[in-house]
């Protein structure tokens, strides 16, 4: 869980949620296509104070690189009845994609995660963000020995 | 809302600092941007200010200019304005948004989804590059023949622009030295500069004529596929058609998976590149060439079943490629490159299939 937040108001903030998610696959591998099932519950906050919930599903990489970011699936309530369903608890049913798979490169990674972020009336927002996997690539070694063509092979 | 800091810290993903008042910030600069444009095209289109090079003291007041003229003189106050207002435009939009929304927004307006997906990117296959580019070119005995990515054509293009351009200025050097002497004057702060300047120039042009030596030297590398795009587990039929004469010493085919990632360090813009996979797909050695005749055999390609599909995002990219690596005799050893697109093995099938009929076609 990556507990990350604008704070935008004014001094003493409020205490940052608690969000605990569970896929309906333990090992939270994916096979592509396949359908992900989530349950979450979100915990220490006052519930008059949310003015939306996003939830996402969603791909960015991780590395060397500046970060790119894709998103498969996308939710915003706004609406009192949106909001008492998706929280303090909620569900969500995703058909996931071919690709990108997860990958776990040398200086490029690829992350699957799924987000809820909680907007507060303040102005605040506070993030919670699960990772799990699509597919099976294994890391990525290197190569520890780069071609040199100026010296003949043995 | 808190004060700005000037100064904030990165922690994991995140920093100290408030978007928001990077985002007002960011949305001043644009706004001082349009301000400055409307202003300094209003006042070139009412005629109040006007260039005047007779009288470059000041600003006067003429309306007998050319249109071409004013064409060209609202051209700064046009670029202040689409620059500006574009990138007010952005701060708006994204305005009190998650990086979730925007990117969604980007993605799922019904106008841009039956577009479906970036003009790079591969139908239904997210963050997959297209391998159009790839099969648009027919081969002479197998389905496709892929395109080269020589390094040492960048190389011999850098050492011709160079030399072009460098020789250039020293031919307008040289034209005005000249010129002094004919008139009997010798401007010898001039002429000291010119022989360093020709030193380089000549310099410039050898290394150029090397590098197309060295270019021209080896013949051409063929080769061509029997299907694309690949699969990881499938196997395809090869062909390497390698030019030229004499004898290689070493001739390599190789599988290669390359890493590159786009970042920014300062206000400079790097992109670092990582082979980390590759696999010998087969050697020759003491290949001899004959004048008009190439060498040419066929080789199957197996990609590794556990291997990572091509990735392409806006600064990060996998990348598979087969590389021909040769050692002519007496000559510099060379790498060419011929770039290949490797499906996801998940409905990958299907999109062979379709990239068989057509490679524009969406697989189902």
């Amino acid at each position: 869980m990556k507990p990350g937040s604008n704070s935008t108001n004014s001094i003493p903030p409020p205490p940052l949620p608690r969000v605990t998610a569970q896929f309906d696959r333990t090992a939270r591998v994916y096979e592509p296509q396949q359908q992900l099932s989530i349950r979450y519950q979100i915990e220490g906050f006052d519930e008059a104070t949310v003015q939306a919930v996003e939830r996402s599903v969603l791909w960015y990489t991780e590395g060397k690189g500046e970060e790119d970011l894709g998103v498969h699936f996308f939710e915003r309530t706004e609406t009192p009845e949106g909001l008492a369903a998706a929280m303090p608890e909620g569900a969500f049913v995703v058909r996931l994609p071919v690709s990108p798979l997860s990958y776990e490169g040398v200086i490029v990674k690829v992350r699957w995660c799924i987000r809820v972020r909680i907007f507060f009336v303040s102005g605040r927002d506070f993030v919670s963000e699960h990772v799990f996997d699509l597919g099976h690539i294994p890391p990525a070694l290197g190569i520890r020995d780069p071609l040199d063509l100026s010296e003949p092979s043995p | 809302m808190k004060l700005p800091r000037f100064f904030g810290k990165k922690r994991g993903h995140r920093r100290t600092g408030s978007q928001i008042w990077g985002s007002v910030g960011e949305g001043l600069f644009y706004a001082a941007l349009v301000a400055a444009g409307l202003i300094f095209g209003g006042l070139l289109v009412s005629g109040a200010v006007a260039y005047a090079p007779a009288d470059a003291e000041g600003l006067v007041l003429d309306n007998r200019q050319a249109w071409w003229l004013w064409l060209l003189t609202l051209l700064i106050p046009g670029a202040l304005l689409a620059f500006g207002g574009s990138g007010l435009a952005r701060v708006i939009r994204a305005w009190g948004k998650s990086e979730e929304r925007r990117a969604a927004s980007v993605e799922m307006p019904a106008l841009l989804d039956k577009m479906g997906h970036a003009a790079d990117e591969a139908p239904g296959h997210p963050g997959v590059p297209t391998c159009e580019d790839l099969v648009n070119s027919p081969g002479t005995i197998l389905r496709y023949r892929l395109p080269i990515e020589s390094p040492e054509s960048w190389t011999l293009l850098g050492f011709g622009l160079f030399a072009l351009l460098w020789n250039a200025v020293v031919l307008v050097l040289a034209v005005g030295a000249g010129l002094d002497l004919l008139s009997g004057r010798t401007d010898w702060l001039l002429l000291a500069i010119l022989v360093p300047f020709v030193a380089v120039g000549v310099g410039g042009i050898f290394l150029f004529g090397r590098a197309l030596l060295l270019a021209t030297a080896v013949g051409p590398t063929q080769v061509e596929i029997s299907d694309h795009p690949l699969i990881p587990g499938g196997s395809y039929d090869v062909l390497l058609g390698q030019g030229g004469t004499g004898t290689f010493r070493e001739l390599q085919l190789l599988l290669e998976t390359e890493e590159l990632a786009t970042f920014r360090q300062g206000t400079d813009t790097r992109t670092e590149r990582i082979v980390v996979r590759r696999e010998r797909v087969k050697e020759w050695h003491d290949v001899q060439l004959a004048p008009g005749a190439r060498f040419e055999t066929h080789v199957t390609l197996a990609i590794p079943a556990d291997g990572m599909h091509s990735f392409a995002s806006d600064h990060n990219a996998v990348k598979w490629r087969l590389v021909v690596r040769g050692r002519p005799e007496r000559r510099p050893a060379f790498t060419r490159i011929f770039p290949l697109v490797v499906f996801p093995a998940q409905a990958s099938a299907a999109a062979s299939a379709a990239g068989r009929s057509s490679p524009r076609q969406e697989s189902p």
